[in-house]
């Protein structure tokens, strides 16, 4: 959760493949406060049996819905990240952003293909 | 070994399974594209909107060098993208210099780094390939990294890079397999020359670089790598922008000279050697004169070649399905609706011939032809008065006839040629030359004065050039552009 600790993680698996997924906090109850990553979690979840071999899929909680307005947050400045949820191939310009996260062929096609 | 695609055996039942309506004679793909440039992925994304099964092949040949790209095509990889990308970092590097004179201070000197501009360049590109992959994915056109080859005249063999062979069958065919730089035929050439090809994602600094030729791509590189400080020279063998107006080529040359870049004219390369190897070694060029016996040398770090394009058609199986080309030129002959001679087989882009070799071309002429093939649609491609422009460091701009063709058609006594040389409000304060930004119109006397040529020298050339097409493609005449008040202070007053 959060983006030093998204860092920190990436880079202790330095060499191998790594995917991430961005979504809003969750609460008490488990629900995100952004509707679009409630709907995109399961699609992907449901292709995460498509990751290469060697590959690391990271989940990565960004923040409250007020840190994620603010533009200058760490994850848009840094990581460019644009909307939440982001699903992307780190370290590539390969990433599926909001609605595109819906779509299984798209989440498919980034897991599986160069 | 040939593996025949397994839906070959049941097409109907899968289209029906993937909701598209059933293909005709049951062939895999209604709609078959080779090639995945800008022609070809405008055509497939159109025909997807039609709901027709449609399939995309793209496959990028290393060049001698070892360079390879991703989908997108020429433009995107290794064409108008990058270039202007790095254009436009050539540009900053003089608005630094002008930017003193407007106050600015700085006390550092300003370097240029090639690998951080490579970087963000061959990042951008990656976006757009990847762009590009999403669309068709999502508009169900099907994409294989596969080299396409006609094997029978509704079917093609795709081979991937593994050697993997695969058939499919379709009804119609477009081909937009587009060209790539062309080679010396010296020897040293493909062993240590780079083409465009290789130079927009080049690992190291190209240094001391020799251009040879004398097309807009050449001009244009070379353009740009002066402008980020390195020691260009561009070697002609007759003249410059072959096909444009003279007068302006000229004025090209002329400003490129005085602002760093060496020209040697009327010379040939003959052969090239490695003196010392490196990222990048030194090369030893001789050249050979055009005008007489004299032989020169030269030593540099880089040799780029630029003098011309040949159109990727002579090994995709052409001859087998019997699509005419022509022999010597390689280009694909078709009739005004981009038919080839064969009924079902089509061609758009750079390969055809007699028609301009732009990206906005292929793109229009690809979606024109699917609509007039899906939806009934009439509207061919128009390739008259199609606005060009040319990113040396001083942008030239053109829509319409240069001032030879136009005296050559019309004939000299019924053309009236208004121009002026202009200097931007922006050179005045940092001092930059001050009479060498021109305009000029071409206007036909018979016609009501109609303009039937626009060319501009200077500064945000294309920019300026858009409008005025779209003008021209309306008739505009010499009274009407008078009768426009200018807008102040811009360049386009004018």
């Amino acid at each position: 959760r959060g983006y030093p600790e998204f860092v920190r993680t990436a880079q202790s698996y330095h060499g191998r493949p790594i995917f991430a997924l961005f979504c809003g906090d969750k609460d008490a109850e488990g629900r995100s406060w952004c509707p679009d990553c409630v709907t995109a979690e399961p699609v992907v979840r449901k292709e995460l049996h498509n990751l290469p071999d060697e590959s690391v899929f990271i989940y990565c909680l960004v923040g409250d819905r007020a840190y994620w307005k603010d533009p200058n947050n760490e994850f848009r400045r840094s990581l460019k990240l644009t909307g939440v949820p982001t699903l992307l191939k780190y370290g590539t310009p390969q990433k599926l952003v909001e609605e595109e996260c819906f779509k299984a062929e798209l989440v498919r096609m980034l897991f599986t293909e160069d | 070994s040939v593996q025949a695609h397994k839906e070959e055996d049941n097409p109907e039942k899968m289209m029906e399974v993937n909701g598209l309506s059933p293909v005709p004679h049951s062939y895999d793909y209604d709609l078959i594209v080779i090639g995945g440039g800008s022609g070809g992925l405008a055509a497939a994304k159109e025909a997807a909107k039609y709901e027709k099964k449609v399939m995309v092949l793209d496959f990028v040949t290393p060049t001698p060098q070892g360079s390879s790209w991703g989908l997108g095509g020429t433009c995107v990889n290794v064409g108008c993208i990058p270039k202007k990308l790095m254009h436009q970092a050539a540009l900053l590097g003089q608005a630094l210099q002008d930017s003193r004179k407007f106050g600015w201070q700085f006390t550092e000197e300003v370097k240029h780094n090639w690998m951080t501009m490579t970087e963000s360049v061959q990042n951008y590109i990656g976006s757009l390939n990847w762009g590009y992959r999403v669309a068709l994915r999502d508009t169900k056109v099907t994409y294989e990294n596969a080299y396409g080859e006609f094997v029978g005249p509704h079917t093609i063999k795709a081979t991937n890079k593994k050697g993997i062979e695969k058939l499919y069958t379709a009804e119609r065919f477009i081909i937009a397999t587009g060209e790539r730089p062309r080679y010396l035929g010296i020897p040293g050439d493909k062993e240590y020359c780079i083409s465009s090809d290789d130079l927009f994602s080049l690992p190291y600094c190209p240094g001391k670089t020799l251009v040879i030729g004398a097309s807009y791509v050449a001009l244009e590189c070379a353009g740009f790598l002066a402008g980020l400080g390195l020691d260009v020279t561009v070697m002609v063998r007759s003249i410059l922008l072959r096909g444009f107006d003279q007068d302006m080529a000229n004025k090209i040359g002329e400003y490129m000279k005085e602002h760093g870049v060496s020209f040697i004219r009327e010379f040939v390369p003959i052969k090239i050697e490695q003196v010392e190897e490196g990222a990048p070694g030194i090369l030893k060029v001789t050249a050979k004169s055009t005008t007489g016996d004299q032989i020169i040398e030269g030593e540099y770090n880089t040799v780029l070649l630029a003098i011309g394009r040949d159109p990727c058609t002579r090994k995709i199986g052409l001859d087998k399905v019997g699509v005419n080309i022509n022999e010597k030129t390689g280009k694909i002959p078709v009739n005004d609706e981009e038919q080839t001679n064969v009924p079902h087989i089509y061609a758009i882009g750079d390969i055809l011939q007699g028609k301009l070799e732009l990206t906005p071309v292929a793109i229009q002429a690809g979606r024109l032809l699917v609509r007039r093939l899906y939806a009934g649609a009439a509207t061919k491609c128009d390739y008259v008065n199609v606005p060009t422009t040319v990113f040396t460091p001083l942008e030239y701009g053109a829509c319409g006839y240069s001032e030879e063709t136009a005296v050559e058609k019309f004939g000299e006594e019924n053309i009236e040629v208004y121009h002026s040389h202009f200097w931007p409000l922006e050179w005045t304060v940092p001092s930059r030359d001050n009479n060498k930004c021109y305009a000029k119109i071409i206007c036909n006397i018979q016609d009501n004065e109609r303009v039937i040529g626009f060319h501009v020298l200077g500064p945000n050339a294309g920019e300026v050039t858009q409008g005025f097409a779209a003008a021209i493609k309306c008739g505009l005449t010499k009274e009407q552009l008078d009768n426009t008040i200018g807008i102040h202070p811009v360049c386009a007053e004018v």
